[in-house]
Order: structure tokens, then sequence, then C-alpha cells
């Protein structure tokens, strides 16, 4: 593995520069929250001061609102939880007309997070807040596990990825953000689609799809049989996936799944995310987006970066490494 | 009635005691810092053991008591170690941290009018004495029916009936074995109780949810109002995850829809309400007990 020098003559906090780029999207710091795990910001405004995010991004909006799934939504597994919300959620009227002045007014800058079961529902919904003032950028929901049409399987699909993020390009001149499924063949593949297609970045991942039994009663502990593993459990997987996906594409990737701390959020950067996004997380600690920001910051200074973008894919990516060396 | 209004918070408790219940329940006692708004009867928080903790997520659990020891609220619980995250609260000795996120979601309304009727089922008993409390400190008295499937099942029933002694209210005890007071459901003891009180009544009920879904059925069917206190699974605890939802009825799916959003919490989803935020209390009219699971 390729190593940076470590510099170890620690410098001041002030002096660590944090801000990165998505697109054309200046961000003051790469900490984002990771869609559906922090609600339309405003749930977490008085204890969270959301404005010293890098971003909020906001629960996946689609055309109609959803009630979402039956229960049981939600079950802990060693070290993560599966959930199988199903998407709920109010709908582009009511998110245009009552989140995104909420948040304007909380001075958060806003990732929109959109999901469609078709290509066209996508374009309805960028055509409706493609030029919204208050949305700095999008992501496109391209990997909910829990819905029964427009899921994760049916954006698998290199050739559709590609061209549903060409028809949604000329909808909208804020960065595209695709996110992505771990639970394909070859996440390289889908993230040079979406390369391809005109997005400025991909999010690596979304949730793996996981299963947990009661076996007294021999059924699943969810309503659906399956769900979305998230937290601690998936870090490693994820960073896999993320570091497979930066060595893929030129554009930048946002790391998910399973950061909890400084040093978490680290390790995506280090193998090429440039920003990253904290989800499971909070449902524990409901300030644990700030607190992954200042850990980062301190570990930074002590370390004696000045610039955290300088550190971005300090790891190499696969491509460029030696093949591994069969061990005894 | 609920309102938009957040004031929970995190913060870190410290155990002030610990002791067995009975009934292989447990008692617990928090003392919260400067900061920590007092929970009313019905609400409920998220307790989150220290790293290293065995489990991820906070375990939710409803407050029993709220009181003022000096300057320091105290919150009791009272719980049942069932599996690894209570277990591990209750190797806490006093002295120890916990982390409390809090107070959560919408608590019994006890200032409607009409003649109080508390409903406890087994563990269900823990809001319901704080309830109990606060019924007397406004001078009300209130019917205390209290059930279990048998005697040794009616947890911190020597606290009931000390504590309601003192404020002239009445315990009325059910078993479904008869082996401690009248032998029978607490929907049973409704049907006797009701026509020597004088109505209107309203019920604040605790209990497993077959016991809430028949009280429930009771109250709309003898012209009462019913506060059934629910529990589901839960992450957040904060409306943020949408992982707790419970089923509406025909009723409020019609008005979230007319109104577009519901009064309080977050979202007015018209098909499921959220049992942390829109709950954990709800009256009877508001959810689809057939659905309830
Ligand atoms: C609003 C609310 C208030 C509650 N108040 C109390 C209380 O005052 N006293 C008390 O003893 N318990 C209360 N509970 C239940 C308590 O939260 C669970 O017993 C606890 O989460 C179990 O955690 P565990 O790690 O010990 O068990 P786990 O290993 O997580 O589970 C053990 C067993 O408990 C069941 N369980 C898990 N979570 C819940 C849940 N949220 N509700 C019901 N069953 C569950 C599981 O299905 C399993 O059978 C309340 C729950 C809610 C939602
Ligand atoms: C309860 C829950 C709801 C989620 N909802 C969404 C969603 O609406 N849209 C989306 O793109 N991702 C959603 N996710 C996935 C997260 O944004 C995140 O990518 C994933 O949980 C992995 O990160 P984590 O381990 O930090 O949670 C959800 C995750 C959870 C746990
Ligand atoms: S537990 Fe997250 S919404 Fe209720």
């Amino acid at each position: 593995m390729s190593h940076v020098t470590p510099k170890s003559k620690p410098i001041s906090e002030k002096r660590v520069d944090l801000s990165v780029r998505i697109g054309k999207l200046q961000l003051k710091n790469p900490i984002l929250t990771a869609s559906g795990t922090f609600g339309y910001g405003d749930e977490y405004a008085h204890v969270v001061d959301l404005s010293v995010l890098g971003a909020v991004v906001t629960k996946t909006v689609t055309v109609k609102p959803r009630p979402g799934n039956a229960p049981t939504r939600v079950a802990e597994t060693a070290s993560g939880m599966l959930n199988s919300i199903g998407l709920e959620n109010v709908g582009l009227e009511r998110f245009r007309s009552e989140k995104l002045p909420r948040l304007a007014k909380l001075k958060a800058t806003v990732i929109a997070s959109i999901g469609g079961e078709t290509p066209e529902e996508l374009e309805t919904l960028l055509g409706a807040l493609g030029n919204e003032p208050g949305v700095g950028a999008f992501e496109v929901n391209f990997s909910c596990p829990n819905v029964a049409a427009g899921g994760a399987r049916f954006w698998a699909d290199p050739a559709r990825l590609e061209r549903t993020l060409v028809g949604l390009r000329r909808l909208t001149d804020r960065p595209l953000i695709a996110k992505l499924s771990p639970d394909v063949t070859d996440i390289r593949e889908t993230a040079r689609a979406c390369e391809r297609g005109g997005a400025d970045a991909v999010t690596a991942v979304n949730t793996f799809v996981g299963l947990a039994l009661d076996l007294d009663r021999m059924r699943s502990k969810l309503g659906k049989a399956t769900g979305g593993l998230s937290g601690p459990a998936i870090k490693p997987l994820a960073l896999a996936r993320c570091w497979e996906a930066s060595g893929a594409i030129g554009i930048p990737v946002v790391g998910s799944g399973g950061i909890v701390s400084g040093r978490d959020a680290l390790e995506f950067i280090a193998v090429g995310a440039t920003a990253v996004q904290v989800g499971t997380a909070t449902f524990v600690e409901p300030e644990a987006a700030t607190r992954v920001l200042a850990e980062m910051r301190t570990w930074l200074a002590q370390h004696g970066h000045a610039k955290l973008s300088s550190l971005i894919g300090a790891v190499q990516a696969p491509a460029a490494q030696e093949p591994a060396k069969p061990h005894a | 009635m609920a309102t938009t209004t957040r004031t929970w918070r995190q913060v870190s408790a410290r155990v002030r005691t610990q002791r067995e219940y009975g009934a292989g329940f447990r008692w617990l006692e928090l003392e919260m810092p400067a900061g920590f708004a007092a929970p009313v009867a019905g609400q409920f928080v998220q307790l989150l053991l220290d790293p290293p903790s065995p489990v991820l997520l906070p375990r939710p659990m409803s407050v029993a008591s709220v009181s003022k020891k000096g300057t320091k609220l105290v919150v009791g619980f009272l719980y049942a170690p069932v599996g690894t995250g209570t277990q591990a609260i209750a190797r806490l000795e006093p002295g120890s941290t916990i982390g409390v996120t809090g107070p959560l979601g919408q608590g019994y309304p006890l200032d409607e009018p009409g003649t109080p009727v508390l409903v406890a089922g087994g563990r269900g008993v823990a809001p319901l004495l704080m309830a109990a409390d606060v019924l007397a400190k406004s001078r009300r008295r209130c019917e205390f029916v209290f059930g279990a499937r048998t005697a040794s099942l009616l947890v911190g029933l020597a606290e009931a009936r000390e504590r309601l002694a003192k404020r002239g209210s009445k315990l009325h005890l059910a078993t479904d074995d008869g082996t401690r007071g009248f032998k029978g459901n607490v929907v049973q003891m409704l049907d006797r109780l009701a026509p020597k009180l004088a109505g209107p009544l309203v019920i604040y009920s605790c209990g497993p949810h077959g016991m809430l879904a028949a009280v429930a059925r009771w109250a709309m069917a003898n012209g009462a109002r019913a506060h059934l206190a629910m529990e589901s699974v839960m992450a957040c605890g904060t409306g943020v995850c949408r992982g707790c939802p419970l089923p509406r009825s025909a009723e409020a799916r019609d008005r979230v829809l007319a109104t577009g959003a519901d009064a309080a919490p977050l979202q007015g989803n018209p098909e499921w309400a959220m049992c942390c935020t829109d709950g954990p209390v709800f009256e009877a009219r508001e959810l689809d007990w057939d659905r309830v699971e």
C-alpha cells in the first residue's frame, strides 16, 4: 500500500482546511448526513447546528407520498441493524413547500435525495426541483433494497443507469450524485456507467440486503423477508466497495456504510472518498455527525495535515496495486 | 395534544439506585443532569449503554416516576431484563453512567374531564404508577385496575397499594386464574366497575397489546375515552427512521388526509402512525385495533 509520510508536527485545528468539492458544489467539510437517517433535517435541528455540516442529505423523496411498509420495519443485528422502511416519505409537493423552506431557515447545505420506480419518475422530480434555490445537489437513490418496484435490483443494470442519467443531466445544472447498491457483481461497472451518463459523483454504498430470523416463530424478524443492513457491521464491506469504485472512475466518490467516528470517516477518505455520510450512528447518538467532524479535525491537526483534500485516495486504488500474493 | 416543539436531549445520567422489584422485574433510578426536561406520565426515554456495549441501539423505556432530590431530577424505571440490552442495564452499579435521550413521545393527557380509570396489565403498571401520582397531586381520585395472569405477576403490587392508599384512590385487582382479587381479565373488571362510577370515564392504560386492544374496544363500545400506551420495536425513538409504525384507524386516516398534515409530528402519514412520536400514547379511536400486532 502507498503511504503518506506521517507529518509528525501537530498544527492548530484552526489551520485545518476541510473543504472539498463535488462537481460545482463547494462543501465546507466532507461530513454529510446519510439519506433516511436524518429525516428532513429539522427533526434534529434543536440539538445539531445543521449549518456546520458539509451538507444534509434529506430522506429520499418520491413523486407521490409513500406510506412505507407494514411492520416490523427494523431489527437489530450484531453491530448493525436491518431496516425495511419502504421509502416512507412526504412526496414531492410537501417536500418542496414545507421541508425545503425549513432547511433554508436552518442554513443547511441541502443535498436532496430523489427516488423513482422509473426513469420518468426521476425526470418528473428533477423537472420540479432541478432549479430550486434551496438545493445544492441531488443524490439519486438507485439502490433502495426495500421497495417492490424501482429498487436496487432494477437499477443494477449499467445500461439503464447510464441512459437514465443522460436524461436527468439535461434537467438540472446542480451536481448529480448516483447512490449505488453494494449488491452487484462488480460495483466498478455501475460506477463507470454513472460516470458515462454524466453523474458528478457516486455514493458508495447503500445498505446490503440482509435477513434476520426469529427462530421461535420460524419467520423473518421483519414484516418483509429481507431488509437493508447498516451500521458498524458493514464498514469493512462498504470500505472495500468505496475503494473499488474510486479506483474505477474519475469523478468523486461519497463514502457511506458504518461510519461512527472521525477515524472511520478518514479511512473512507484515504481509499478515495471525497466526502462521507453518517447514517445509523445518528440513531444511537443524534449528534454523531458533528462529533465525527470534530474528531476528524482533531486527528488531522494532530497529524499535521493542513489540507484534508490532500489525503483523498492516499491509499491507492486496487487497480494500481500489485496483485495480492497468496498467503499460507 | 401533540406539539412540534422538541425538548428532548441526549445526556449522560448517573445510576442512583438499582434493585429487585419482584417477579423478575427491576427498579432503576437515574439522576439526570441539568437541562433534561421533566418527563410526563406516558412518555419514554431511550437508554444507551456506555461503550463498550453489547448492543448497538438504545433501548426504549417508559418513565415510572419523576421526583426531585435536592436540585436533581430523578427518573425511575420498572423493567424486565429480557434480553442482551436490558440484562446489561441490570448489571449497572450505583454511580455508573448511562446515556439517556428524552423525554420522548406523547404522554397521557391526564387533565381530560371525567372519572379517571387506570388500567394496568403486568409490567404496564410502570407509567400508570406515575400517572396515579400526578392525578393525586392535582387532587383527583382515581380507580386503579391492575390485572395479570396470576398473582405473582402483579408487579410492584405493594408499591402500587401504598401509593394509592395515601391518595384515597381505589385499587381493583384481577387475575386470570383467580389467585388474587377478581377472577377474570381487566375488561370483565371494567364491566363490573363501570356502573358504580360517575360517568363519563376516561381510561389510561398500559399493558400487552392484546389487552390494550380489548380495553380500546370496550371504551369505544361504552362511550368512554381511552388513552393507551403502545410499544413497538424502535431504532431512533425520535421520528426520524420511520421504523415504528402502528396502523391508523379509518377515522384517523381520513383526518390526516383532510388536513394534509398531522397536528404535530412530522410527516402526517395517513396509513401509519409512528409509535415514538405520534405515541406512544394513543386514544382508542386513533388506531385500527384489528391490525395492531
Ligand atoms: C415506548 C416503549 C416503552 C417501553 N417501556 C418498558 C418498560 O417500562 N419496562 C420494560 O421492561 N420494557 C419496556 N419496553 C420494552 C423494552 O424496550 C424491551 O424489552 C427492550 O428493548 C429489549 O431489549 P433487550 O436488548 O433486552 O432485548 P432484545 O434482545 O432486543 O429482545 C428480547 C426480547 O424483547 C423483544 N423486544 C425487543 N424490543 C422490544 C420492544 N421495543 N418492545 C417490545 N418487545 C421488544 C424482542 O422481540 C425479544 O423477544 C418499552 C418499549 C417501548 C417501545
Ligand atoms: C432506517 C434507514 C432508512 C434509510 N433510508 C434511506 C433512503 O431513504 N434513501 C437512501 O438513499 N438511503 C437510505 N438509507 C441508507 C443510508 O443512507 C446509508 O447509506 C446506509 O444506512 C449505510 O450507512 P450507515 O451504516 O452509516 O447507516 C437508510 C438507512 C436506514 C438505516
Ligand atoms: S423509532 Fe425511529 S421513527 Fe420511531
